[in-house]
């Protein structure tokens, strides 16, 4: 019952966050969304040993989380169904790449480095698409998903299911909750109902999304965004947020910008 | 000069083949009427309200909202004259704030911002739900969901209203705020409800539903006074009215 209620909880907590009217929330959504993209390219491409050129890219999720005036804690709390996942990703690599290579002077087995740099690029992907979804609702995104012409198809989908998630939750827990205070003292929903509760859900669901779906279209929905053209201009901030960034993104991707750094202050330091 | 007027001449209408829950109905609304549709539950009365919107396809006889059919072709229009206030105020509600869940239908009818947000506050005015427009929708009081529903809908500025069971799960203070709300609002309106104590307060027509057909079609002071007509088809005189010799009582 708290797992649900909690779950429709999040989800509403993601979208007031994306609500706020902080200064990163009104960067234009296709640039946030290409941003995003982009990084996600970045991140993938590195080499499964590179993880020095790795850390340099944290700048952008770092950045993100101060600009947006988010919390890191919160950011795991709500990814921690994610990132375990992320980072248990190389861990066959440890058994399988059995290579040995040099660290400072040590042999090191190369397998902790890929699953190290797996892991990293789980958490930074992980992170920056945290920032873009914390940053940009819903309707915004999916503005923007359309400006890329993604199918109109794709994107009422991906809009509906959406909401159809909350919808769907909202009512498991209503039935959860009858269940359970006809059945006192019992833990968790016995096996035997579990057929005749889910067909049930389901019926429900499908009426309240229905209802949902009439009411958005009484109210002139048409299946577009193009609505949000008038209330979301490209501004020259959003293009200078979006070059600076990709400046940046590209720079760490193409230069191993950590070693020259570490070679000028060592030289310094010498 | 409008001529907002809803015409439904012989309609059939049924979820399944040969079992009609609809059975030849027909009424005739014009402009600046307060209809309330009374039946007991199963009457049709919500299934009327949505056939009047274009929610449900496979009729059979005439609809006509303005002198204009209700079918596939015509509903963007149809629908932009109507405002539909759902029975389930949840259900109409999917926006993350109150402000952007009454600003979606004038967004969608393509009026700039500006004119958007004069829509908002002036809905939000007419509701006396000022007080809402920041807050999230899941935040919100039954109470509460019931007035921004109506706003979602008084921001098309409609030529028509339709309310599906509009005081369902009120308290008595929001039950005459909406009261309030119904009788300030100047166009034709359409209530369907078995609150009969609201109807009296709101309709000046009654037209009794029962199984599928008009039963009657008239005052709603006649209408709901009559004890015998309305207990001969599953309803009862409004509480207002219980008890007492005859009469109705003055508002």
């Amino acid at each position: 019952m708290k797992g649900i209620d909690g779950a429709v909880y999040e989800i509403h907590g993601m979208a007031a966050l994306a609500a706020r009217d902080k200064w990163i929330n009104r960067i234009h959504p296709l640039v946030k969304l290409l941003l995003t993209l982009g990084y996600i390219g970045a991140v993938v491409s590195f080499s499964r040993y590179d993880i020095i050129g790795l850390i340099g890219l944290a700048v952008y999720p770092v950045a993100g989380f101060l600009l947006g005036d988010l919390s890191l804690k919160e950011g795991c709390r709500r990814m921690r169904f994610v990132l375990p996942l992320v980072c248990l990703t190389g861990l066959p690599n440890l058994f399988l790449d059995r290579r040995q290579v040099l660290f400072w002077g040590v042999k090191v087995g190369a397998g902790l480095f890929s699953m190290l740099t797996l892991a990293g690029k789980g958490v930074l992907t992980v992170f920056a698409s945290y920032i873009l979804i914390a940053t940009t609702s819903l309707d915004k995104l999916c503005y923007a998903l359309r400006l890329l012409h993604v199918p109109r198809a794709l994107v009422t989908q991906f809009m509906l299911t959406y909401r159809y998630v909350t919808v769907l939750l909202e009512e498991a827990g209503r039935m959860v909750q009858a269940y359970t205070l006809r059945a006192p003292g019992q833990k968790g929903i016995r096996f035997k109902v579990w057929g005749s509760l889910t067909g049930l859900l389901l019926l429900r669901g499908m009426d309240r999304a229905e209802n949902v779906y009439q009411s958005m279209l009484l109210r002139g929905w048409g299946t577009d965004y193009g609505y949000q053209k008038g209330r979301v201009p490209l501004r020259v901030w959003d293009i200078l947020y979006f070059l600076f960034w990709a400046g940046i993104i590209a720079v760490f991707s193409l230069c191993p910008v950590l070693p020259i750094l570490g070679d000028l202050i060592g030289g310094i330091l010498i | 000069m409008s001529h907002i007027r809803i015409d439904v001449d012989d309609l059939f209408f049924g979820y399944e083949k040969e079992n009609d829950i609809l059975k030849g109905i027909s009424f005739h609304a014009r402009e600046s009427e307060s209809v309330g549709i009374i039946g007991e539950n199963g009457a049709g009365k919500s299934t009327l309200l949505k056939l009047l919107v274009g929610l449900y396809g496979q009729y059979r006889g005439c609809i006509r909202i303005e002198d204009i059919p209700v079918e596939k072709s015509t509903l963007s229009v149809i629908r932009s004259r109507i405002g539909y206030v759902f029975q389930d105020s949840e259900s109409q509600l999917f926006m993350n704030t109150v402000y952007e869940d009454i600003a979606f239908a004038p967004r969608n009818y393509g009026l700039p911002e500006q004119e958007v947000e004069k829509r908002v506050e002036r809905a939000l005015k007419m509701t006396g739900a000022e007080r809402l427009k920041e807050k999230q929708i899941y935040k919100l009081s039954g109470g509460e969901k019931k007035l921004a529903a109506i706003a979602t809908v008084l921001s098309m500025t409609p030529d028509i209203l339709l309310m599906d069971e509009p005081s369902g799960a009120l308290d008595p203070q929001n039950r005459r705020n909406l009261i309030r709300i119904l009788n300030s609002f100047g166009h034709l309106k359409v209530i369907a409800s078995h609150d009969l104590d609201m109807v009296l307060d709101t309709c000046q027509r009654a037209v009794l539903m029962y199984r599928g057909r008009i039963v009657k079609d008239g005052p709603a002071e006649e209408i709901l006074t009559d004890r015998e007509l309305l207990e001969a088809h599953g309803l009862e005189l409004p509480l207002c009215l219980q008890g007492r010799s005859g009469g109705l009582r003055k508002t």
